[in-house]
C-alpha cells in the first residue's frame, strides 16, 4: 500500500515512515523509541488524513476564500483572529471521511480506554530555524472515540490559528502550502516534569545544559501556567552553575528535583543528542531513572528581531490565569483608579494656579497620559482577550453555525457607553413630548454659534423661560458633565456643547428612542445562550462555564469603559494646556497660533515655567498625505470588507472625522469612520449602516451596529479615502461588501451621444 | 489618541505603511497586464432585450481606449451587433487559477462596437487584431468577415472575488 494512503501510523512504526506524512515531532519520538528511549505510547494521524479530510470536505477552498479576503499583511492582529475563529469553527462542525475515522477509532481502542493528549505534528514545524512550540493546540486528557476525532479536528485547526498565520507571515511561509500531521499519546502522569536544553539557547555556551522543572504536566510549563524552577548546569563536569526557583504559590519551597533527577534528565539529553546529532530542546515528564521522552526537537537559536512585536502578539492571548489576575487587576485596581483620577482632574480650579503651578498640573497630566497608554497596552488590551475566550470556549462546547453567536452572551452589559446612550435616549424622548422646547432647539442649530463656554450659556439661557427648560438644562449640563469630557482627536466634545443638540434632535425622530433606547435589548437571547452553553458543557464544567463567561463579560465592559476614561484623561489633559494657552496669549507670548495637540503640550508647560517671557510658537499639526482618490483616477465601484453585523441597507456616506462630523450626522446616513470610538456611539442608532476601515468581529462598531439590528461591514483598507461624503452606498453586511452606486450606464450613453452629434 | 482596539499587524500602528503600499497597487496596471496578456474574451452582446455571449479572438491598443475583433457576417453575434452596438467585453485569468478563486482577476470592459469598412481604416484595425493573432489573417480579410472596432468607454476590475474598482481609459492612474 502506498503510505501516502496510510491514515494513520503506530507510533511503535514512525521510525520506518517518511517525515512529510507524520511530521517532525512523531518522526523524531518514533526514532527515539526505536533506540530504546521511553516515549508514551500511541499512534499518528498522516498530514494524508489531513488533506484528505481538507478535499473530501471543500474546507481546502473555504480557507483560501477565507484567506483570499484581503491581503494577510494589511489584517489587523484581530481580523486575522476572526478569520481563525471562522476557518476554527467550520473544521469543528466538519464531519472526518469514515475511512480516516474508522482508522482513528480502530487505532483509539487499541489504547484500552486510556487517556490521550492530543498533539500537533505539522510539517517542518521543528527545524533549527523554524519552532512552532505553542503556536498549535494540543488537547491533554481525551477519553473515548468521539472526544479523540473532535481533539483531532481542533489540532487540525490550529494550523489556520492567529498565531500560526503571524508567524507563517512573518516567515514568509504560504500558510496555503502547509500541513499537520496529529500524535495520539497515551497521557503519563507524573510528579514532575520539564523542558531541557542541551545548551544555552541564549548565549549557545554548548557546555551549559539548562533544565526546567514544574509540579505535574509538562503542559503547565509550556503555556506558562506555572512558574518553573530553573537550573544551568554545566555538562562536561556536572557543575551547578546557576539555580532559580519558580515564583509560585508555596513559598520556600525545596527544589522540584533532587540531584539523581538531574543526572537523569542530562542523561536524556545525552542520549537524544546521540540520536539525532544535534543539542535538542526537549520535554520530560518523571523521576530519576523512570524518565519518559515527550518531545525533541534541534533548540531554536533566532533571535528576536529589535522591533519584532510578535511577543507582544503572543502576549494577547494570555492563559486562562493571567486573564483571572487581569480581570481582578484591571477591574479592582486600574478602572477605579482611573475613574478617580480624572475626577480628580476634573475637579480641579486651574484657572486659580499661577504659571508653574498650571506648568505643574500641564505635566502632571502629560505623565498620567503616557502612563494610561502604557497600561493601555500591556493591560486592557491583552484582557480584552477575555472575549476572545468566551468564544472559543462557547463554540468548543456548542458548536453553533454561527462562529458569533456567542457575542448574544455580551448583552446588556451596564457600561459607561451604555449609560451615555440611555442618557441621550431619554433626553430625546423629554424633548418629542415638548414640541415648543423641540423647535427652540431647532432653531438653536440653525444658527452659527460660537464654541465658548459664555455663549453656550447665552444662546441656551432663552429655554429657561418655557415649560421644561430648566430640566432640560439640567439634564443637558449632566449628560454633558458626565459622558462627554472625552476627546476627539485633541479636541474636547465638553467644549463644544453645541455639537450634541444635532444628534439629540435627530434621536428625536429615531424609532430607537422611541422603544426605550437600544439598549433595552430583551434578555431571553442571552438567558437561552447561557443555558445553552451550560448545558453543552454538562454539571462537571459548570462553574468552569460561569467563570469563563463572567471573565469574558468583564473583559468586554471595562475594555469599553477603558477607552473612555483614558479619553477624559486627555481630555483634562487639552484642559490644562488650553488654559496654559489662554495665559501665553493674554500675556502676549503667542508669537502664532499653532494647534493644540500633544507634541504642543510640552512647548506650553516649558513656557508657562520660562520666567523670560520669551514668546512661543505651537507647533502645528502635520497634515495626512493626499488620498487614494486625488491620487488616481480608479473608483471604487464595489469594496470588500468583513461581514461584521448582518443586514442590508442603502444610504448615503457620513464620514466621521470630527466633533464637527459627529454632530452633523443624520439619521438613515451611512456612519463611515476609521473605528467606532465609545466617544460616538451614541449616534450609531441613528446609522442604516456602518463602514469602518479597522476590522473585527468584536471591535465596538460591530458589535454595537449587531445589537442594534444594523449592518456593518468593516475591515476594508483605504475606505476613508475611497468614499466620500454623499456616496450612495449599500452595505451588505451578511457577505461584507459595499456597493457603491446604482447600476448606471452614464458614462456609455454619453459616448454614444456624442458620436451621434 | 486613537485607541487601537488591538493592533496592526504591519510595522506602522497607524496603518499607513500598508495603505501606501495599497494606494500604490495601480488599477490601470493592473488592468493593462491582464487585457494586454490575453488573446480572447467574452464579447456580450444583446437583441430585443436578450444577452448573448460568445467567445472571440481580439487585440487591444496599448493605450487601451480601442480594441478590435473579428465575426463570420452569418453569425448571430454579427446580426447583434448591427441591431445594437453596445457592448462588454469579459477578459479574465480564470484559466490560470482553476482552484484558487481568489487570485482569479477578471475585466469587463463597456462601450460600443463599430464595423469598419474596407480601405486604409480597415488595414489598421486588422493589423492590430492579426499582430496579436497573426494564423487570423486570412479569415479577417475574407469577404464573409466583419472587422470590429471597440472604443472602450469604461473598465471595471475584479479581484479577490468581489472587490471592483472602475477606471477610465485616457485618465490618469
Amino acid at each position: 500500500m502506498d503510505p501516502r494512503q496510510h491514515w494513520v501510523v503506530p507510533l511503535s512504526e514512525a521510525a520506518n515512515c517518511p517525515e512529510e506524512l507524520i511530521g517532525g515531532k512523531a518522526a523524531k519520538l518514533g526514532c527515539a523509541q526505536a533506540a530504546g528511549l521511553v516515549v508514551p505510547d500511541g499512534f499518528c494521524v498522516t498530514a494524508s488524513a489531513y488533506e484528505e479530510f481538507l478535499a473530501q470536505s471543500g474546507l481546502a477552498k473555504s480557507v483560501a476564500m477565507e484567506l483570499g479576503r484581503k491581503p494577510l499583511e494589511t489584517m489587523r492582529w484581530e481580523e486575522i483572529w476572526d478569520t481563525a475563529l471562522r476557518i476554527r469553527s467550520e473544521f469543528l462542525r466538519t464531519e472526518i471521511p469514515k475511512g480516516v475515522s474508522a482508522d482513528i477509532c480502530r487505532a483509539v481502542k487499541k489504547m484500552h480506554g486510556k487517556a490521550v493528549a492530543v498533539r500537533s505534528s505539522a510539517l517542518g514545524e521543528d527545524s533549527a530555524g523554524i519552532s512552532f512550540a505553542g503556536l498549535h493546540e494540543s488537547v491533554v486528557g481525551v477519553m473515548g472515540e468521539e472526544a479523540v476525532l473532535q481533539a483531532v479536528r481542533r489540532v487540525w485547526a490550529s494550523l489556520w490559528s492567529d498565531a500560526a498565520l503571524l508567524y507563517r507571515r512573518e516567515l514568509s511561509l504560504d500558510p496555503m502550502h502547509s500541513r499537520m500531521a496529529v500524535l495520539v499519546q497515551e497521557v503519563i502522569a507524573e510528579d514532575r516534569s520539564g523542558v531541557a536544553f542541551g545548551q544555552d539557547p541564549r548565549k549557545l555556551e554548548t557546555d551549559c545544559a539548562i533544565i526546567e522543572a514544574v509540579p505535574g504536566q509538562c503542559a503547565l510549563l509550556v503555556d506558562g501556567t506555572v512558574d518553573p524552577d530553573r537550573w544551568i548546569i554545566r555538562r562536561s563536569t556536572g557543575e551547578l552553575v546557576d539555580w532559580r526557583p519558580g515564583i509560585r504559590d508555596e513559598a520556600g519551597a525545596d527544589p522540584l528535583l533532587e540531584e539523581d533527577d538531574l543526572a537523569g534528565v542530562l542523561g536524556l539529553l545525552g542520549r537524544v543528542e546521540e540520536l539525532f546529532g544535534w543539542p535538542p530542546d526537549m520535554e520530560w515528564t518523571g523521576r530519576a531513572a523512570r524518565l519518559t521522552l515527550l518531545q525533541a526537537r534541534p533548540i531554536t537559536t533566532n533571535e528576536p528581531e529589535k522591533d519584532d512585536e510578535r511577543s507582544w502578539y503572543l502576549s494577547l492571548r494570555p492563559g486562562a490565569k493571567r486573564l483571572n489576575d487581569l480581570a481582578r487587576r484591571v477591574s479592582e485596581e486600574l478602572i477605579p483608579e482611573l475613574e478617580e483620577e480624572g475626577r480628580r482632574f476634573a475637579a480641579e480650579d486651574l484657572t486659580a494656579y499661577n504659571d508653574d503651578e498650571l506648568a505643574d498640573a500641564i505635566d502632571i497630566r502629560l505623565d498620567a497620559l503616557h502612563k494610561w497608554h502604557v497600561v493601555y497596552r500591556e493591560e486592557f488590551i491583552p484582557f480584552a482577550h477575555g472575549v476572545r475566550q468566551l468564544a472559543r470556549y462557547y463554540n468548543d462546547a456548542v458548536r453553533p453555525s454561527d462562529p458569533y453567536e456567542f457575542v448574544g452572551l455580551l448583552k446588556d452589559q451596564d457600561m459607561l457607553a451604555s449609560r451615555r446612550n440611555r442618557a441621550f435616549a431619554k433626553l430625546a424622548r423629554k424633548l418629542r413630548t415638548n414640541k415648543v422646547l423641540k423647535d427652540h432647539l431647532l432653531a438653536i442649530v440653525g444658527r452659527e454659534i460660537q464654541t465658548t463656554q459664555t455663549n453656550w450659556l447665552q444662546t441656551i439661557q432663552p429655554l429657561r423661560e418655557l415649560a421644561g427648560g430648566n430640566e432640560l438644562i439640567e439634564d443637558l449640563d449632566l449628560l454633558i458633565r458626565d459622558f462627554m469630557d472625552i476627546t476627539v482627536g485633541s479636541q474636547r466634545l465638553i467644549d463644544q456643547p453645541e455639537l450634541i443638540l444635532p444628534t439629540l434632535l435627530e434621536l428625536t425622530e429615531s424609532a430607537e428612542t422611541t422603544d426605550g433606547g437600544a439598549e433595552d435589548v430583551g434578555t431571553t437571547d442571552t438567558d437561552d445562550l447561557e443555558s445553552r452553553l451550560l448545558q453543552a458543557v454538562g454539571d462537571g464544567r459548570r462553574d468552569e462555564a460561569t467563570e469563563v463567561l463572567r471573565i469574558g463579560r468583564l473583559s468586554w465592559h471595562l475594555r469599553d469603559d477603558d477607552n473612555l476614561l483614558v479619553s477624559r484623561i486627555e481630555s483634562q489633559l487639552y484642559r490644562a494646556a488650553s488654559v496654559g494657552v489662554e495665559r501665553l496669549r493674554d500675556n502676549g507670548r503667542l508669537s502664532k497660533d499653532g494647534d493644540l495637540s500633544e507634541a504642543a503640550v510640552p512647548v506650553i508647560s516649558a513656557a508657562l515655567r520660562n520666567p523670560s517671557q520669551q514668546s512661543v510658537e505651537l507647533p502645528r499639526k502635520e497634515e495626512c498625505a493626499s488620498s487614494f482618490q486625488s491620487s488616481s483616477s480608479a473608483k471604487a465601484r464595489q469594496l470588500v470588507g468583513q461581514p461584521a453585523a448582518p443586514g442590508l441597507a442603502t444610504g448615503s456616506v457620513r464620514r466621521i472625522k470630527s466633533p464637527e462630523s459627529l454632530a452633523g450626522f443624520r439619521s438613515g446616513e451611512v456612519l463611515l469612520c476609521d473605528a467606532i470610538q465609545p466617544m460616538m456611539t451614541h449616534i450609531v442608532p441613528l446609522a442604516a449602516a456602518v463602514v469602518e476601515r479597522r476590522g473585527g468581529m468584536l471591535i465596538h462598531g460591530a458589535i454595537i451596529a449587531r445589537e442594534l439590528g444594523i449592518p456593518c461591514v468593516n475591515g476594508i483598507v483605504d475606505v476613508m479615502d475611497l468614499l466620500v461624503d454623499g456616496d450612495l452606498v449599500t452595505v451588505d453586511g451578511h457577505l461584507g461588501i459595499v456597493t457603491v452606486g446604482k447600476p448606471e450606464f452614464d458614462l456609455e450613453l454619453a459616448a454614444i451621444a456624442d458620436e451621434k452629434n | 489618541m486613537s485607541f487601537p482596539d488591538e493592533p496592526l499587524l504591519a510595522p506602522d500602528a497607524d496603518g499607513r505603511h500598508i495603505e501606501d503600499g495599497h494606494r500604490q497597487e495601480d488599477i490601470a496596471a493592473r488592468i493593462k497586464k491582464l487585457v494586454l496578456g490575453r488573446p480572447f474574451a467574452v464579447l456580450c452582446t444583446q437583441g430585443d432585450g436578450q444577452p448573448y455571449g460568445s467567445l472571440v479572438a481580439y487585440a487591444m491598443q496599448d493605450d487601451l481606449r480601442f480594441a478590435s475583433f473579428a465575426t463570420p457576417t452569418a453569425t448571430r453575434k454579427y446580426r447583434l451587433l448591427t441591431e445594437c452596438d453596445h457592448i462588454a467585453l469579459l477578459i479574465d485569468n480564470r484559466p490560470e487559477f482553476p482552484e484558487e478563486m481568489m487570485k482569479v482577476e477578471a475585466v469587463t470592459a463597456t462601450g460600443r462596437a463599430t464595423l469598419i469598412e474596407r480601405g486604409e481604416e480597415f488595414e489598421r484595425w486588422a493589423a492590430l487584431l492579426t499582430g496579436r493573432h497573426p494564423y487570423l489573417s486570412h479569415f479577417v480579410r475574407s469577404s464573409s468577415c466583419g472587422l470590429f472596432r471597440v472604443e472602450i468607454v469604461r473598465y471595471l476590475h475584479v479581484s479577490r472575488f468581489q472587490e471592483v474598482r472602475q477606471w477610465i481609459p485616457g485618465s490618469t492612474g
